[in-house]
């Protein structure tokens, strides 16, 4: 292992965080050395006309995922169980390379409930102490979202999100979502345009009552220039969005609207190909000293000595840096005590399709985020005083795709194969929709990430192992939710409604969910419940801090990019603070 | 769909200039849509679909599959997909050939699989837990089909009468055929089903969805990249393009 000299910043991962993080911070002259595992995509086959359209390649093969083959996760669905690891997972899906799953998100940016980061103290008030199970531990998260606002904010204007605003200031805005946690001011760009299958569950949801609004996007619906000067194409509805990279610089994403800026400034660098190994932590000076890394393109391995190491890699590698580290104490479930690991979440999602012979829905003209919801039945947006359950989730028409391996439906009792289901692929293709919860999921006291004992990578470390299964509380809310979506199914009168089932246990990684794991690395006011405080700095190390999703101590019923992008911009601020002078901010 | 040569010529033309518009109207010059689709869309050829001897695959030839393999692969596909009125049969659709190309190639030999042991057998959740690459479990399923179909009508899949080879299918999906070792319903569900939509519905560049029958079939209009105005001139509409797909061979 090779020593090399010592650097201001280091972050491990260039994805967002560490884009926005770098955004910051080199802007006040702070060297900052990224270290990323993957490649850079923009000149590659997925990023050009006609290869960017394979579906079966970016899609199906997963051309954009990380490599099972070399870094999987092991699963068991509860602690008295014996892990198995994951060959090939289609449930969530990590992106490798610079941007990281950036590239191929689909672009939905939403602030959450104003009371997210209040969670358990909103929930206490408005229903008692009782009302969270014992062996939920829903936590504060030691923010508020008013704290958060001026980044949420600059967020939104670099990313030239679309949308309608629901409420500015405190004032409802007609058209947007009257849920909405207050804002300064509209949108950066406009809403993109409503698909036919938005149209008809707008429709129906108003007659039923509801306030249908759409759903705020990263898919630039015209030209823009953001603050730094960045520009974005107008999104051309091509349908090869989540999963696939914009080759119309449509999507807002790091490798087109960070990386090429922060390349050509002073003091800023990302070494690719470079797969981090280890943070080297003093326990004694209680002080993360330096990060290992292997260069993939040499087989060498360096040690990288810095003044401050921030992960910055997906929920579960930050995890697993902390865990391999020995930085901070272990989740143990039995005892409830420990805290590197805990509070793991996903997403609660189910759906239902309907099929309608007279329109003509095209979900071939499409975007990632051409989604039109409803936030009546998200999170605590309604009361909940008589139900036994927290929780909830958006319901909306989300037509993002038509491609067509992977998104055709066909309605219920359809043979697998034969004329008969030739002619229900050529009769529903483009005369079906559906309608989709995304739920959220809260924390359950045997839902965690540890190290796995018995498999390793492809450098010879231990998998991460999730010990994860729907709980009570997450199908109770599924069941409630999707109740309330088949009433608008029935309601929108269509010709054929499919089965609208709620999500059910055991966790299935065989079937795409989303791509939005959280917590491991929770943040919070209390060392004894968190592993980084308010300002994402480790409780155990002071110059180390940790940004993304895996900070979260709940996930909520929306995507989780806008927070973890507002927190990572906070965290450049604060990192230039830290610089001046190191200390627990 | 039996557009001539010129029809065919001018919509491609016409898609061109869709292109050619929409990219001038975006405030930079280099990596936006269409930028090499328009270079090679004025160099393209018509293609070849135009003429009639071309209608069916013509690709011979296996890579990984042997006769007896072929002979169950190519019965399977032909009676998944039918001659009828909506395409040819499977085989002239491509799809024995996409199957081929596919265990013979880097998904056949695993890809991005994990393949570190030990190999403890989990719940269906956990997904596939077997030390075989797909291309060997493919043929392992193959074989065990194959033997399960001899012990029961005492012939080989391709010689039973179609009926009896759709109810055998079925009961392998259904887990009504039962190996001793392998379970075939997850080898059929979980590989071979995925197998054959992927023939029908991915690019033909792979080798199946011959001619973009099946794209024709559901009117999926392929690759086309500027739907910008599409998007609201033809929301809630029959989309034109539909009739005539685009596939990445066209842009190339």
């Amino acid at each position: 292992m090779k020593t090399l000299e010592k650097r201001t910043v280091v972050i491990v991962g260039g994805g967002l965080t560490a884009g926005l993080m770098s955004r910051q911070l080199t802007d006040k002259g702070i060297d900052v050395l990224i270290l990323e595992r993957g490649g850079d995509h923009t000149e590659g086959a997925e990023a050009k006309l006609p290869t960017q359209r394979d579906e079966l390649r970016w899609d199906v093969q997963q051309g954009l995922i990380q490599d099972w083959s070399v870094q999987t996760y092991s699963l068991r669905h509860s602690s008295k169980e014996s892990a198995l690891p994951i060959r090939w997972m289609e449930a969530f899906l990590p992106g490798e390379g610079l941007g990281g799953a950036a590239n191929h998100w689909n672009g939905h940016t939403w602030r959450w409930s104003e009371y997210d980061p209040q969670l358990r103290t909103r929930l206490e008030t408005r229903y008692g102490k009782q009302k969270i199970p014992a062996d939920v531990p829903i936590q504060d998260w030691g923010t508020s979202y008013a704290e958060m606002e001026p980044y949420h904010n600059l967020f939104e204007k670099l990313f030239g999100i679309a949308g309608k605003a629901g409420n500015i200031k405190g004032q409802i805005q007609p058209g947007g979502n009257p849920y909405e946690a207050p804002r300064r001011d509209e949108f950066p760009q406009k809403p993109l345009e409503i698909t036919e299958a938005g149209l008809v569950f707008k429709a129906t949801a108003e007659k039923l009552g509801y306030k249908p609004f759409p759903t705020p996007a990263a898919n630039s619906s015209a030209p823009y220039t953001n603050p730094d000067g960045q520009k974005l194409g107008q999104c051309q509805y091509c349908g090869h969005c989540e999963r696939f990279i914009c080759e119309a610089r449509a999507k807002a994403s790091p490798e087109v609207l960070l990386y090429p800026m922060l390349k050509a400034r002073k003091g800023f660098e990302v070494r690719l190909k470079c797969h981090a190994l280890k943070v080297v932590y003093d326990a004694k000076a209680k002080r993360a000293t330096a990060v290992q890394y292997v260069d993939l393109l040499t087989g060498q391995e360096y040690e990288q000595p810095a003044e401050v190491v921030v992960l910055a890699a997906f929920t579960m590698t930050n995890t697993k840096l902390l865990l391999t580290g020995k930085i901070g104490k272990p989740y143990d479930p039995a005892t409830n005590s420990g805290v590197v690991g805990k509070n793991f979440c996903y997403q609660t999602n189910s759906g239902v399709s309907l099929f309608m012979k007279d329109r003509w829905f095209n979900p071939f003209l499409a975007t990632g985020s051409t989604q039109t919801t409803m936030d009546e039945f998200n999170n605590d947006n309604f009361d909940h005083g008589g139900l036994d359950f927290i929780g909830g989730g958006g319901i909306g028409a989300s037509m993002f795709n038509g491609r067509p391996i992977t998104s055709r439906r066909v309605p219920p009792g359809t043979p697998q194969w034969g004329t008969a289901w030739k002619k229900a692929n050529a009769d529903w293709y483009v005369h079906s929709m559906a309608l989709g919860i995304q739920g959220s999921c809260y924390p359950h006291r045997d839902n965690y990430l540890s190290l796995d004992p018995t498999y390793t990578d492809a450098f010879g470390q231990p998998l991460v192992r999730m010990t994860f299964d729907w709980r009570d509380n997450e199908l109770k809310m599924s069941r409630y939710v999707t109740a309330k979506m088949a009433d608008i199914a029935k309601a929108v009168g269509a010709d054929i409604v499919g089965p609208a089932a709620p999500r059910q246990a055991p966790f299935d990684t065989r079937q795409y969910q989303s791509t939005h794991i959280t917590g491991g690395t929770v943040m919070g006011a209390d060392p004894k419940t968190s592993v980084v405080s308010p300002h994402l700095q480790h409780w155990d190390a002071h110059n180390l801090f940790v940004v993304g999703a895996s900070v979260y101590p709940h996930n909520s019923g929306y995507n989780p990019t806008g927070p973890l992008s507002a927190l990572a911009l906070r965290l450049g601020d604060d990192l230039v603070k830290y610089v001046e002078r190191p200390r627990m901010l | 769909m039996s557009d001539g040569l010129g029809d065919k010529s001018n919509e491609r033309r016409g898609f061109l200039k869709r292109v050619a518009a929409v990219s001038g109207a975006l405030p930079f010059t280099q990596g936006i849509a269409g930028g090499v689709a328009v270079a090679s869309l004025t160099a393209a050829q018509p293609a070849a679909a135009a003429d009639p001897a071309a209608q069916v695959n013509a690709v011979v030839g296996y890579n990984s599959l042997s006769p007896d393999e072929a002979a169950f692969v190519e019965a399977m596909v032909n009676l998944m997909c039918p001659a009828d009125d909506y395409t040819p049969n499977g085989v002239d659709c491509g799809l024995a050939i996409y199957i081929d190309r596919q265990l013979a190639g880097s998904f056949g030999k695993g890809a991005k699989r994990y393949l570190r042991g030990p190999w403890p057998q989990g719940k269906p959740q956990h997904g596939y837990q077997l030390p075989l690459t797909p291309e060997q479990y493919f043929k392992a399923g193959v074989a065990a089909a194959v033997t399960a179909c001899q012990t029961k009508f005492g012939k080989s899949f391709d010689q039973i009468a179609p009926a009896d080879a759709n109810g055998f299918l079925r009961d392998v999906a259904g887990g009504k055929v039962l190996d001793p070792e392998l379970n075939l319903a997850s080898w059929f569900n979980e590989l071979v089903y995925p197998l054959f939509t992927q023939a029908c519905f991915a690019d033909p560049i792979y080798g199946g969805n011959f001619n973009k029958v099946f794209w024709k079939m559901i009117g999926y209009p392929g690759l086309p990249a500027t739907n910008t105005i599409n998007m609201v001139q033809f929301r809630g509409k029959p989309f034109p393009g539909a009739k005539d797909p685009k596939s990445i061979a066209d842009f190339s």
